[in-house]
């Protein structure tokens, strides 16, 4: 990591602070915190929410190419009987995945070591063929597990790759709307879940913002002065680089 | 230990309707946090007199040194004291999430670091059997971690002295607060020499009362015109955001589907596929 001494390579903004006495900060923070506590309470309600939601039966078979061979869906949990799949933009033919889920896939390895340990499998599909997603995994250094659903309709399905008629028709249907296509594929995460029949059902799906939460610098940048700092950016994520292009 | 899940099974149109009305609720969300991150940001902020110094990989260093040229910096206040044989394990699980971004926020103007009070050595040993990166500072003999409520005294313990998350604690109560310290602030949780603080401590090779001298916290600072200011701190269930692995879970059918203190230093779980 990188850490050496460094001016910032990204514009920021200049801050304008009122400076005032420890006491008159612990006022202010008191009442923050009072904020902090409502949005943390507003957070578990919309999980709880979140749990309650039906489910969809997923009829159809969908196999895909992983370090493992063939696998299905139900292959997939491993055992367990959840399965988080996070959407990686990375296309068939694309030089590279795409940035900002890159910056994204530096938060996986992390949460991963400790989601097996509460009945959760983890892995990140795209529609590139495996070799393409493999030589990418090795040059970004992650650990996860990768597949690729190459030549079937899960990225279709799961709305995260337009199909060629949304392409003809300059709209996609995404995040549970139908709006321009801004591109080819689109980032996203689903969460499935298989009974003990071995049945498997579609539980959860979010997409654009719907991801912010998982963004675990930007949590961490909402608690410094400045924030995320992306307002004179062209595009938020703008100063991102992939981790080794820093 | 696993929640069972009896599900309503739905077709796709009600599932798509339930699912755009909790869209709107993730919407409004997200606005909230959007709102509070702004009110944060106008939080006014204290000038730091007091010279503190560090133990780093790179030497002795002081507050203003930590920011290695960007003006602001994040210290988590990792529970890891003199006289732990390992550090927390809680801490470990949200370090594990920001060992893998660090390096964005050094690239955004942001150092990230952790402190805590054991020396160095212990600190450089587990860092390397953990397989961290980001850099870690020891503030073994100054006031940092008391002066940011991170660490408390014993007297502080016995006699009543201890404000932490903003709040006064009752003296030698450390018993009855049995549950709180592992970020997670639970109710009805056991008291006495059982239950999840006893368990951590155990984790940690030291008993009640010295694990939880140390508290879990995140502090922030400014540089501006060569002065450091202290701009914020949270604790408590105010790291919950910070913590990766909740954030993911919360979006699975059981949620966090806790029953106890199931997490593990990522090296001391079975292994497991990946």
């Amino acid at each position: 990591m990188k850490t050496e001494t460094v001016k910032p390579k990204t514009s920021t903004s200049e801050t304008n602070p009122k400076i005032v006495s420890e006491a008159e900060w612990l006022v202010a923070r008191k009442d923050l915190l009072t904020r902090e506590k409502e949005l943390t309470r507003l957070r578990d309600e919309v999980s709880k929410h979140r749990r309650e939601l039906p489910w969809v039966k997923i009829e159809k078979e969908y196999v895909f190419e992983g370090p493992n061979g063939k696998e299905t869906l139900a292959d997939l949990f491993e055992g367990r009987s959840q399965l988080i799949v996070y959407h990686f933009m990375l296309g068939p033919g694309w030089e590279e995945g795409c940035k900002s889920c890159s910056y994204l896939a530096d938060h996986f390895d992390g949460a991963n070591w400790h989601l097996p340990h509460r009945d959760v499998t983890f892995v990140v599909i795209s529609r590139a063929p495996l070799s393409e997603l493999e030589a990418y995994k090795k040059r970004m250094g992650w650990r996860f597990k990768w597949l690729s659903s190459y030549g079937n309709d899960f990225n279709f399905d799961y709305h995260v790759s337009a199909t060629e008629e949304e392409k003809t028709k300059g709209k996609m249907f995404y995040n549970y709307r139908t709006d321009e296509l801004i591109g080819d594929e689109m980032p996203g995460l689903s969460v499935l879940y298989k009974d003990e029949n071995g049945d498997v059902f579609h539980t959860y799906s979010t997409y654009a913002r719907g991801l912010d939460l998982l963004v675990g610098a930007y949590n961490f940048l909402d608690l410094v002065p400045k924030g995320r700092d992306e307002d004179k950016l062209d595009f938020t994520m703008d100063w991102v680089r992939r981790h080794n292009q820093y | 230990m696993n929640k069972e899940k009896t599900p309503k099974v739905a077709p796709r149109e009600e599932w798509l309707r339930a699912r755009k009305e909790l869209l709107e609720a993730e919407k409004e969300l997200t606005r909230r946090s959007d709102e509070l991150a702004r009110r944060r940001q106008e939080l006014p902020w204290v000038r730091i007199d007091k010279g503190y110094r560090f133990e780093t990989d790179e030497g002795n260093a002081s507050l203003a040194d930590l920011f290695r040229g960007r003006s602001q910096l994040l210290i988590y206040h990792f529970m890891f004291g003199p006289d732990y044989t390992a550090g927390c394990p809680s801490c470990s699980a949200i370090a594990d999430g920001f060992n893998g971004f660090a390096i964005h926020l050094a690239n955004h103007d942001v150092m990230l670091w952790a402190v805590s009070r054991a020396p160095l050595a212990k600190l450089q040993a587990y860092k390397r059997r953990m397989g961290w990166m980001f850099p870690w500072a020891s503030s073994v003999g100054g006031d940092f971690n008391y002066d940011f409520n991170a660490s408390f005294t014993k007297e502080q313990q016995l006699k009543g002295g201890i404000e932490y998350n903003y709040e006064r604690e009752e003296p030698a109560d450390y018993r009855a607060r049995e549950g709180r310290q592992t970020g997670q602030w639970r109710e009805g949780s056991e008291s006495g020499d059982e239950g999840p603080v006893a368990e951590m401590a155990a984790r940690c090779g030291t008993d009640v009362a010295t694990y939880i001298r140390e508290r879990p916290g995140m502090s922030a600072f400014a540089l501006k015109d060569g002065i450091v200011y202290h701009t914020y701190s949270t604790y408590a269930r105010g790291l919950d955001a910070l913590w990766g692995m909740y954030q993911w879970l919360d979006r699975a059918p059981k949620g966090r589907n806790e029953t106890g203190i199931w997490w593990r230093r990522h090296d001391e779980y079975e292994r497991v596929a990946r």
